[in-house]
């Protein structure tokens, strides 16, 4: 059968991120995939080398706005490794309260995406308005819905008050019902389990040789979490279990998510009755010590790393980071392989971006010699005016 | 094993390969290896001591020279493999022969310091636009960009 | 008679596409925020199209990328006439933090013509909701 290219994205309906794949198909049948990244390319690293190290706290809160303050965690904590900096428990309680909040909303947000992609969108609807408590009690701690900017280097910035801690006890038991609600739903309901099960499969070999991360890898069977292996902050002294699946598929996926969030309630639980008194933060200091660190944060969608060096000025020499979807890239290229044109939005929201299939590159086949171009908009606009015999400056897509 | 016997255990075991060893911090230990010794390195640490996971690739430009950090998990420690390049020939191996899932790291590498990755198995760009300039590495310390002048529409030109 | 049709229902339901431009999400989800239950924007007939071919509002958000600055022109030129551009937080707006870096040409404004402005970072979903409403109160008077 005669092989052909579709081109998805970059421009993507609903949600999320531009990204672009060139998919080629045998009939229904995927048989090669291919992503070109950059449309979100803005250049943060480079920025970061000109800002000052609290400066660039809130440029890193701005890589992401789903999982922020696992970037500012992240950053602060390579920087206060390198000052050698200890941070007040109460401070660190704080931000790994933060941290489970987000987990919760991220995921939540993530359960409502993979509904509408799986074309259940009352689910949607549902997960969505449920999520809006979680965004309640991150306004309620910081004072903001999205960037909750409330890591500091040596801290956070805002103390917990004991009616907050009510709120927040009273917020999570609401949280918990809906969520075994959902687990109910996500793993019973016929419709849904069809349409997942046995889509997008990763198996235990391919998600370790090709790198991936986070609950992509924890739903092949691999008990990778970075808050056991590699315990930041306080997680040493939290309990809590890795959640792993062994279906390898989409399922496996929602089925580790869903149980990561019953964790993170019990954790965020756990944080709020045995919050310790004291200090929340300590100060720092303005220029940072030479030397080099790299921190490491699992972060909703996996393994976050960045990578910190410091030349003795209040400015980093380099700061690498490294988001966990990166890392997921070539194992959903392995995933999407030999599965079907309707499950591409499935299976790319099942590591967590998103995307979709309003179509906005014109690829142009030359049947001849079997060339493919990708034309520019610029060149596409010559060739229609000089067919049409228009004049420069008129209106190119008429309607 | 815990994190004191890993790196005993790499500084006798991999004494011939590598250069320099330390653990500054808890559960992070950094070596450096020689450009040409770096795959049979790769190799040793994947197979013996379990570091299968490549977390990423760091460039970092030193002005005298390029250095590539290849950051390396296990369950138990994180390890930065730090190799050394010149910067009149700026070439490296690369090691997706060893670690498949490289291979985004290797084009960003590529596309953001110019050092050219031996036998990549796709050579595209891949965060930079189309219309980029070739032989411009924005994360060269000695590249600078100046932001062209802003237009505030509805202001006279 | 048919324009006042085409007005009047242009009023009372006016169809958005969303278009991120390079944004972090932040702004993204909060539109997708706004359309689900607590907000709702749909009992005001908003809907979110996916095609900019059905589209009578473009919702911007983030700083325009170097990359997407020809689809950007492209998508605006592929939504029918007449067309409003709402730019959703302070990237859109101006760039925000990413200001000076190499791959931002700046805010949506300096690509596309823009209606309205709607500040934050991100906004809360009522700002844009505030937003969307104001821009119909700009049409309405407008005859």
């Amino acid at each position: 059968m005669k092989k052909i290219k579709i081109p998805i994205g970059p421009q993507h309906p609903a949600l999320k991120e531009p990204i672009s794949l060139r998919i080629t198909v045998e009939g229904e049948v995927i048989k090669d995939a291919d992503v070109r990244l950059g449309y979100n390319h803005r250049g943060i690293e480079k920025l970061a080398e000109s800002r000052t190290y609290v400066q660039n706290i809130y440029l890193m809160e701005r890589i992401c706005g789903i999982c922020s303050h696992s970037h500012t965690t992240c950053f602060v904590q390579g920087v206060e490794s390198l000052c050698g900096l200890e941070v007040p428990k109460r401070g660190l309680f704080i931000r790994m309260l933060v941290c489970e909040l987000e987990r919760i909303h991220s995921h939540y947000l993530w359960l409502g995406v993979a509904a509408h992609e799986a074309g259940f969108d009352s689910l949607f609807m549902y997960t969505w308005r449920d999520r809006e408590v979680v965004m309640d009690l991150l306004e309620i701690i910081s004072g903001n819905r999205v960037h909750y900017a409330i890591n500091t280097i040596g801290g956070v910035r805002r103390d917990l008050s004991e009616v907050q801690k009510e709120k927040i006890l009273e917020g999570i038991q609401f949280l918990k019902k809906r969520m075994e609600y959902y687990t109910n739903l996500g793993t019973t309901e016929p419709s849904f389990v069809a349409r997942v099960s046995g889509v997008g499969i990763l198996p235990k070999e391919k998600a370790m040789s090709l790198c991936a991360v986070g609950p992509t890898l924890r739903a092949s069977g691999i008990a990778s979490d970075i808050r056991k292996d590699d315990p930041y902050a306080a997680y040493d002294e939290i309990p809590f279990s890795v959640c792993t699946a062994t279906s390898c598929d989409v399922l496996g996926r929602v089925v580790v998510r869903i149980k990561e969030t019953m964790e993170s309630i019990k954790i965020v639980e756990y944080l709020v009755k045995n919050l310790p008194s004291g200090e929340i933060k300590v100060r720092a200091p303005r220029k940072v010590k030479e030397g080099e660190a790299v921190s490491r944060y699992e972060a909703p969608r996996g393994e976050n790393i960045h990578y910190i060096k410091s030349n003795g000025t209040d400015k980093p020499e380099r700061v690498k980071v490294r988001a966990p979807t990166l890392a997921n890239y070539p194992a959903t290229i392995e995933m999407l392989k030999s599965g079907f044109i309707a499950d591409i939005p499935l299976i790319f929201a099942a590591i967590d971006p998103c995307i979709c299939c309003a179509e906005r590159f014109v690829e142009v086949i030359d049947t001849k010699n079997e060339n493919t171009q990708v034309l520019t908009m610029a060149e596409i606009k010559k060739r229609y005016s000089k067919s049409q015999g228009l004049k420069k400056g008129s209106s190119v897509w008429p309607l | 094993m815990n994190q004191a016997e890993i790196f005993e255990k790499i500084r006798t075991n991999l004494s011939a390969q590598i250069t320099d060893i330390s653990m500054p911090s808890p559960r992070r230990i950094f070596v450096s290896v020689a450009p040409e010794k770096l795959i049979e390195t790769l190799k040793i640490l994947k197979d013996d001591f379990g570091f299968y996971h490549l977390s990423t690739i760091s460039g970092l430009d030193k002005i005298t020279g390029f250095e590539v950090l290849y950051h390396l998990a296990n369950s138990f420690v994180s390890l930065t493999v730090r190799v050394q390049i010149d910067r009149a020939k700026p070439e490296i191996i690369s090691i997706c022969e060893v670690i498949p899932g490289a291979i985004l790291y290797e084009r960003e590498i590529q596309d953001m310091f110019g050092i050219k990755v031996i036998n990549i198995p796709d050579s595209r760009p891949l965060v930079l636009p189309d219309d980029w300039p070739e032989g411009e590495y924005p994360l060269r310390k000695d590249w600078n960009y100046q932001p062209p002048a802003e237009t505030i529409p509805g202001e006279e030109q | 008679m048919i324009e006042r049709l085409i007005k009047w229902s242009r009023l009372k339901s006016p169809w958005i596409l969303h278009l991120n431009t390079g944004a972090c999400n932040a702004c993204d989800i909060e539109i997708v925020d706004a359309l689900t239950p607590r907000f709702d924007v749909e009992r005001f007939g908003i809907l979110l199209k996916a095609s900019p071919r059905h589209a009578d509002v473009i919702v911007c958000t983030g700083p325009v990328t170097r990359q997407m600055k020809d689809r950007i022109i492209r998508i605006y030129e592929q939504t029918p006439d007449p067309k409003f551009v709402i730019a959703v937080g302070a990237c859109a707006m101006s760039g925000c933090v990413y200001r000076g870096a190499y791959n931002v040409i700046g805010g949506v404004d300096q690509v596309i013509p823009v209606d309205i402005y709607v500040p934050g970072c991100p906004p809360r979903p009522d700002a844009i909701i505030d937003g969307v409403v104001k821009l119909l109160q700009k049409l309405e008077s407008s005859k």
